[in-house]
């Protein structure tokens, strides 16, 4: 069962690498290694079907990702986001994607930029601006219920490896990027 | 044109279910138990209020059943429910329904959780639980969180309370409905639904 899934996600990764980009792509591109960069002090609003393009992965170059959803009203969010700029800078060479979404409303982006400029953040953040909430969270993880912060882990083949809701605990963190890259 | 819009619709569609079903197929987080499923029969369980006396579920419960949220004093998700919250309380009560709070925050104290809800003007009981054991018991992960229990301690409803956090966009009051259909003796229809809020602050 999983080797199909493989299959029909690889397909699909195909599939979707040969369309055209719409204009939602965000402002990080895909370096020459498949390390996701960007401008840190930026961040773009995606809806739905921008997030689920930038899950996906190139299957030639296929990096593990880190994700990690916050808010500016979210106590614990802020409180491990030195932790996460760090690991960040530590992975980074070593082969790990990370993504930053911020689900603060669209009408308090600028206090989203305004605290990972604070945090120097150099990671990818995008707005997710979606109405209704649920089906992102669902798409996400079918056992996330939308719970702050939430970070999760896929592998290189896509497969969610890790999830955790609530503040981060950095070693296990660690351990598990360890595992995950060295695949 | 649409034929490209065709083959990406179904493109995304495989990826969504496939992803689905990989994420589907992992444990949840090891710091929360499993929730229990809709249709569980609960246990009762005893927590203090923030005066310190102890509480039995069933003896707060209404003839008709009782809503459990789970509530924090500083996470503005929750915050930004204490009105509808009151007004849930205040409605249902006359219908034999009660609402009972539980904070199962290790950071909010019994002290501060009973000025905060003087303050806010919410007048239903709130229990403290200290060691977030019911938190664990009923998979709770955030706040706010809402539990119904029918007159038979069933649980017909599990998730958010509706899905907007400010008032003015709501357009789908999940819980109300589920109280509404249960008391009208019908299966509920939405038994859950997904938003974001705090994460509740268990002991490490």
């Amino acid at each position: 069962m999983r080797l199909f899934l493989s299959i029909v996600l690889a397909l699909a990764l195909a599939a979707i690498a040969a369309q055209s980009q719409n204009s939602q792509a965000p402002s990080s591109k895909t370096s020459t290694d498949g390390a996701l960069t960007s401008a840190a002090s930026e961040i773009t609003v995606v809806d739905l079907d921008g997030l689920k393009k930038l899950l996906q992965r190139d299957p030639k170059e296929a990096r593990p990702l880190l994700v990690n959803f916050w808010a500016t009203w979210c106590d614990g969010c802020r409180e491990e986001f030195p932790d996460l700029v760090k690991i960040d800078d530590d992975y980074r060479a070593k082969g790990l994607n990370f993504l930053s979404v911020t689900v603060d409303e669209l009408e308090d982006k600028r206090l989203a930029v305004s605290f990972i400029q604070e945090m120097k953040a150099k990671m990818p953040v995008v707005l997710l601006n979606v109405a209704d909430k649920e089906p992102a969270i669902h798409t996400i993880d079918a056992n996330w219920d939308g719970a702050l912060p939430a970070t999760f882990i896929y592998d290189r083949t896509g497969a969610l490896v890790y999830r955790h809701f609530g503040k981060i605990k950095p070693e296990e963190l660690r351990a598990i990027i360890d595992k995950t890259i060295t695949q | 044109m649409k034929k490209q819009y065709g083959v990406s619709l179904l493109v995304a569609s495989l990826v969504v279910i496939a992803l689905a079903a990989v994420a589907g197929s992992g444990r949840p987080d090891n710091d929360v138990p499993a929730p229990p499923t809709i249709g569980t029969v609960l246990d009762d369980f005893k927590l203090p209020d923030t005066d310190g006396k102890e509480h039995s579920l069933k003896s707060l419960a209404g003839s008709k059943g009782v809503v459990i949220l789970f509530i924090a004093t500083k996470c503005p998700v929750s915050n930004a429910y204490n009105e509808r919250m009151e007004k849930l309380a205040q409605d249902y009560k006359a219908k034999g329904v009660n609402v009972v709070g539980i904070n199962a925050n290790n950071t909010e104290p019994a002290a501060e959780v009973k000025s905060h809800a003087a303050d806010k003007g919410l007048t239903f009981t709130i229990l403290k639980d200290d060691g977030n054991k019911i938190a664990d018991r009923l998979g709770a992960t955030r706040t706010p969180e809402a539990y119904v229990l029918d007159a038979n301690m069933k649980l017909v409803y599990h998730g958010r309370i509706d899905n907007s956090q400010k008032a003015e966009g709501i357009t789908a009051n999940d819980l109300r409905d589920a109280l509404d259909e249960m008391l009208a003796g019908k299966a509920v229809t939405k038994t859950g639904g997904a938003a974001f809020g705090c994460t509740i602050k268990r002991v490490s």
